[in-house]
């Protein structure tokens, strides 16, 4: 029987190592309540954003199409501005990402973004992220623009879906609608639950 | 601001009452790719609902959206004033599903009338509605629609229409969603299917079509508009829905199903009733079990099996005794199951992606289990004293008919048959006590037929009597053993490349001379046999640790290695695309390879409708095909998935294929493709 015990420890052990070693499995989506899924971008000015740079702090992530209406609605409202410079102000770190391949609509070259970021005054931690093979897109699960995340300094998604509950592109419609986004940061920045921690994005189609 | 608006409204409907209408009212409204009219009677019946709408004209090619848009887009919004008249909530013809990119939204392929009903107040002799709409138009690109309409209609002793406007307004309430007790289909179930997943089962009501009827969720904000995946049996059809990530688990949701011509809502279908889930389970276990019953029969164990059971005939044997045996079996085979499930657990919980027939993914196990078959059919056949010795020993000893079992579930693992795939699919996503249950159901199942066996003298008697049959019939099951020892090596050869064959039939060799060595020299020979098969077992294994090279396989006769973005653009392209999750070590996924998907007939019929073959190839240990694997709600293989043209969603075919499933696949999908061009 020894001589039979000894070749089943070995194979534990030889089937163990090699899947010990494998990667997790990562799903592609950023869920609440999940670890957030790593990223490494460069900004419009060269500078590169890792998930591990905002370790620590709070960072709000949302998906940019200067030609969608619904980024538009936003825009040209004032409102998204308006978000970013109240939580900025705050501490929170917010990042504005370009996820349109080169040639797709809202493709932007980076010293064409440099010129979009300051004619839609945008208040961000830093100029537009390009990411025009749409891996951090894919990663987070960006449907559409706008498509919003607040990840936590623990590195957990707290929130994920539609800037607000209102999906008409009218932009009259904005100071009715209840915001998903600030609400969701301001429950979790005073240390409460957020209430809704997914909704469905609304918005033009991300162009992968 | 508001005083600017007021302005351009007052200016823009004095133009109109001027330029456009006679009657003052703007009865169109227009944006790009998009006209709006109205679909009303001239006049209203006093008293009766009449059943009114906005007629969209939508261009070629570009859409508008459904209750619930899907990925991206937005429904259509009417804010309706209605003067002496009372106005119901808007019905909504049901939708197509519109994949755009990786995305899928829910809306309509050219025109379509949303529509509602009008009641005029008692008394009224004219109604009139004032209409602010929103709409969104896309292509891949979005422009959003604004206008504002008007209606005004004398009321009448019954209502008047246009023909032609009548019939379409008749043509889009027969698709708006009739109530729940007219439909064909009803709901009998909806459970929670593994993380992120929600699935709908529905069966017919009465007779039942041959339509597999699509099925669309009501709420955006909870189940993703992506097809869900549709698996058929017996009339019922489960529906797994992808739930919106992070959303929360509903007590009820509400569906549209559809047969493509007509539409019914499944409202408030309930959640995961905790008796049904105990049901589903139910099921599952019996299928396990069913499965490790057949397990029996499977080429790598039926030998094993068999030779066991004649040590148990001998004349000494006693009823009791041989009771005794077969529990000792069953226990080796439970713990074994037990051991590997607990294992395979343990790593589910430490995030591995692994899957059943795991162990077989790794070349030492591999060559472990060559060695055994090597040696058993060495000594079936006779060659093998010491093995014969060690037989008979494992006929009486209590470690051996343990090890029996040890080695029953061991050399059943590439022998994934019928009911195994889903009791183990789902074995991975149940809770740990409830996929353990599973685990023992199949162990229990391959064990019954021996224990029964043993327990049963009855049974055992009708058996021929022991006699000189039994050695040749054993020389005779040796060459399945051979067969299997050949196998193994072309597997170990697609583990390690070609260096595989070699390492393998090198021990194989060494171990026979070995065995000669012992055979015909003095004890000091004996010891050195011992020591050149402890030398080179230990100089292969060391071998091993190589690392496998990386052997891409762009195309093999048609067949792709597995290529998640060319499945996905394919699948953007409306490209039919088949699946086949296999694995060397998996006999079943072997005979349906050789003898279905690579006959003749059916490469050509895969040719002729340009159907990306992919092959995605589980033999080593792949965490991207696993997670594939997991999605279909499989961790085994075989398994063969087929996306018809322009589905998002697979169809899963049975582990034991035919040609004629195949051809069937391309007469269904034309038929389906020729539902789809009779749209109006």
């Amino acid at each position: 029987m020894n001589g039979k015990r000894l070749p089943i420890h070995r194979l534990i052990r030889k089937i163990l190592l090699p899947f010990l070693a494998a990667p997790a499995l990562a799903l592609a989506a950023a869920i609440p309540g999940e670890p957030a899924p790593a990223f490494s971008e460069v900004d419009a000015e060269g500078k590169s954003h890792s998930l591990e740079d905002y370790k620590g702090q709070w960072l709000v992530i949302e998906w940019f199409n200067k030609d969608c209406p619904y980024v538009r609605k936003h825009y040209g409202s004032g409102n998204m501005q308006a978000l970013q410079k109240k939580y900025t102000g705050q501490d929170v770190n917010w990042l504005t990402v370009i996820s349109s391949a080169k040639g797709k609509q809202g493709y932007l070259e980076p010293a064409q973004a440099m010129a979009v970021a300051a004619s839609h005054s945008l208040n961000t931690s830093a100029p537009f992220l390009l990411d025009s093979d749409g891996s951090m897109g894919r990663a987070y699960g960006a449907k559409t623009t706008p498509h919003m995340f607040v990840i936590n300094p623990e590195g957990k998604v707290v929130y994920a879906g539609a800037i607000d509950d209102n999906d008409s592109a009218n932009p009259a419609v904005i100071p009715q609608s209840n915001n998903y986004v600030s609400a969701a940061l301001d429950a979790s920045l005073s240390g409460q639950a957020v209430a809704v921690a997914s909704s469905r994005a609304y918005g033009c189609s991300v162009k992968y | 601001m508001s005083i600017f608006r007021c302005g351009v409204k007052a200016i823009l409907f004095a133009a109109f009452v001027i330029l456009a209408h006679p009657a003052g009212a703007q009865s169109t409204a227009s944006g790009d790719h998009v006209r709006v009219r109205w679909l009303a009677p001239d006049t209203f019946a006093q008293g009766n609902a009449e059943t009114i709408g906005f007629y969209f004209e939508v261009d070629p090619g570009w859409h508008v959206y459904w209750r619930n848009a899907g990925d991206s887009g937005a429904a259509p919004r009417f804010d309706i004033r209605a003067v002496d008249a009372e106005v119901g909530d808007i019905q909504w013809p049901f939708p197509v599903r519109l994949p755009i990119e990786h995305l899928t939204n829910l809306g309509y392929e050219g025109d379509v009338t949303y529509l509602f009903a009008l009641t005029p107040k008692a008394g009224a002799e004219r109604v009139a509605l004032d209409v602010n709409l929103e709409w969104l138009v896309c292509k891949v690109d979005c422009i959003p629609g604004f206008g504002t309409m008007q209606l005004s209609r004398p009321v009448a002793q019954q209502a008047n229409w246009n023909g032609t406007d009548r019939a379409l307004r008749d043509r889009f309430q027969a698709r708006v969603p009739g109530p729940q007790e007219q439909s064909p289909w009803r709901a009998v179930e909806m459970v929670e299917a593994g993380a992120g997943q929600l699935r709908l089962a529905i069966e017919p009501t009465g007779e039942g079509g041959a339509v597999v009827p699509q099925v669309f969720p009501v709420d955006g904000e909870l189940l993703a508009a992506a097809e869900p995946r549709v698996e058929s049996a017996q009339g019922r059809v489960d529906y797994t829905f992808t739930r919106v990530p992070g959303a929360p688990l509903p007590t009820a949701a509400d569906f549209v199903i559809s047969d493509g011509q007509r539409a019914w809502l499944l409202d408030a279908i309930p959640v995961g009733a905790a008796a049904q889930q105990w049901r589903a389970l139910w099921l599952l276990l019996l299928a396990a079990f069913a499965g490790g019953m057949i397990l029996n029969l499977m080429p790598c164990v039926f030998p094993v099996l068999s030779i066991k059971l004649f040590g148990l005939m001998g004349p000494g044997a006693t009823t009791s005794s041989r009771v005794g045996e077969g529990l000792r079996y069953s226990a080796g085979v439970l713990a074994t199951f037990a051991g590997l499930g607990a294992m395979l657990l343990l790593l589910r919980a430490g995030g591995a992606a692994v899957g059943w027939g795991f162990q077989l993914q790794s070349a030492p196990v591999v060559l472990l289990l060559i060695l055994l078959f090597w040696l058993m059919g060495l000594s079936f056949s006779g060659v093998f004293e010491f093995g014969h010795r060690l037989m008979n020993m494992a006929g009486r000893s209590h470690g051996g008919s343990f090890a029996t079992g040890v080695l029953a579930v061991f050399v059943a693992a590439p022998c994934t048959g019928p009911f195994m795939g889903a009791a183990l699919g789902a074995a991975v996503t149940l809770p740990a006590a409830q996929a353990m249950a599973i685990f023992l159901a199949l162990g229990a199942g391959l064990a019954a037929p021996f224990l029964l066996l043993c327990a049963s003298p009855a049974v055992l008697n009708r058996l021929p009597a022991p006699g000189p049959w039994m050695e040749k019939l054993r020389q005779l099951l040796a060459f399945p053993l051979y067969a299997t020892v050949i196998w193994l090596l072309w597997v170990l050869g697609r583990i390690l490349g070609e260096s595989g064959w070699l390492i393998g039939a090198l021990l194989l060799l060494a171990v026979v001379f070995a065995l000669w060595l012992g055979k015909s020299f003095g004890r000091g020979a004996r010891v050195a046999a011992y020591m050149l098969v402890a030398v080179a077992t230990a100089a292969v294994f060391g071998a091993l640790r190589t690392p496998p090279p990386v052997a891409p396989q762009s195309a093999d006769r048609g067949w792709h290695s597995y290529d998640k973005l060319a499945i996905e653009q394919a699948l953007a392209q409306n490209r039919p695309v088949f699946i086949d999750y296999t694995a060397a070590w998996c006999i079943t996924c072997q005979v349906n390879k050789k003898l279905v998907l690579e006959s003749a007939s059916v490469m050509d019929l895969f040719r002729a409708n340009d159907v990306l073959l992919i092959r995605a190839d589980w033999t080593t240990q792949d965490a991207e095909i696993t997670a594939a694997l997991s999605a279909l709600g499989r961790n085994s293989v075989p398994v063969y998935a087929w996306y018809a043209p322009g589905a998002r969603e697979p169809e899963l075919l049975p582990q034991i294929l035919q040609e004629r499933m195949i051809a069937a696949l391309f007469t269904e999908s034309a038929k389906f493709q020729y539902n789809e061009d009779e749209k109006p």
